[in-house]
């Protein structure tokens, strides 16, 4: 254990590729810290928040249930739970090529997984990766922009423009997209692209949006595990 | 709001950080067949376009052009990040323009 590679150098290639994302989660940041400003957190309360639960979705869930006066310490537990459950699948994923690194190096880095580098380093691990300090390094520069965003919103909340006028809210599916395009090479790979959409379009009927992203990596990763056959 | 915002803080930061590392650890446990790994590896391209089949959902039409135009662009340009960029653009640009 503590054997794979672990580099600084790592660390700088996976920051310079998440630097992009991280002007996306930047400006979502903002969005976030202005709800926070509205509900009556001030700057410090807003990214006290930001870095503990490090979760948009997660993060807006809680702070609406707050609002509404009733929250109980257990019904704001299980709101985080249900809807960060996706991050039990990413952290399954990654497990295999992450925990060559080591506890102390894995579980560090985990503390930075988000939606977009979990993305970013599942791409790179599919072209061969082996420097494991990648998804810090990715994660990073996310961090920090969740974190600046979420001060300057609830500091400054009547001088900005919605995140939505920019595109920002559509920089997520557009990675998600051009990482798709650019990963399915082969028609077989495919396959899970077509079970994920049609699994997430049934299941946000049903269940909601957060149900959805979980629900439709599981049906894509049980239909390559049935597909599978050994190499003869 | 609740009085005590340290102890808040402290059950929702212990319910995200259960998620981050609960699937992590077990799978420690778990032994990887190759069977597993072509699941795994599956995971990403369900996840991502289960992402973007929501954005068009949610969204409509601007959002399901731009989408298709990163799909090209990727090819075109052989960048994701360039083509991701562009969308963002494209889909301001759309929005704009009222669609």
């Amino acid at each position: 254990m503590g054997r794979a590679l672990f580099t600084w150098n790592g660390f700088r290639r996976g920051a310079r590729e998440g630097l992009p994302l991280a002007a996306s989660i930047f400006a979502y940041g903002l969005g976030f810290g202005l709800v926070a400003a509205q509900a009556g957190f001030g700057v410090a309360k807003a990214m006290a928040t930001s870095a503990a639960i490090y979760s948009g979705s997660a993060q807006l869930a809680a702070v609406n249930l707050l609002q509404t006066g009733e929250a109980t310490l257990l019904a704001l537990f299980a709101t985080i739970l249900v809807i960060n459950a996706r991050y039990l699948l990413f952290g399954a994923a990654l497990q295999p090529w992450l925990w060559q690194a080591g506890p102390l190096r894995s579980y560090g880095s985990l503390l930075l997984l988000g939606d977009a580098n979990w993305l970013l380093t599942m791409r790179r691990i599919a072209q061969g990766e082996e420097d494991r300090a990648y998804l810090a390094g990715t994660g990073a520069p996310i961090a920090l922009g969740w974190l600046a965003g979420t001060a300057l919103g609830a500091a400054a909340v009547s001088v900005l423009p919605r995140p939505e006028a920019l595109g920002f809210d559509l920089m997520l599916p557009c990675f998600a997209t051009a990482m798709v395009a650019a990963m399915a090479r082969r028609g077989v790979d495919l396959v899970p692209v077509a079970v994920g959409a049609g699994a997430a379009l049934g299941i946000a009927q049903l269940l909601g949006p957060a149900a959805a992203v979980i629900g439709a990596g599981l049906a894509g990763g049980a239909v390559a595990a049935l597909m599978y056959r050994p190499p003869a | 709001m609740t009085g005590n915002f340290p102890l808040l803080l402290l059950v929702m930061g212990a319910a995200a950080l259960l998620c981050r590392i609960a699937g992590f650890t077990l799978m420690r446990l778990v032994p990887v067949s190759p069977r597993l790994e072509a699941a795994l590896r599956a995971t990403p391209l369900a996840v991502m376009a289960a992402i973007s089949a929501l954005a068009v959902q949610a969204g409509g039409l601007a959002e399901g052009l731009a989408l298709t135009a990163v799909v090209a662009l990727t090819k075109v340009l052989g960048s994701d990040v360039a083509a991701a960029i562009l969308g963002v653009g494209i889909v301001a640009g759309l929005r704009w323009a009222g669609l």
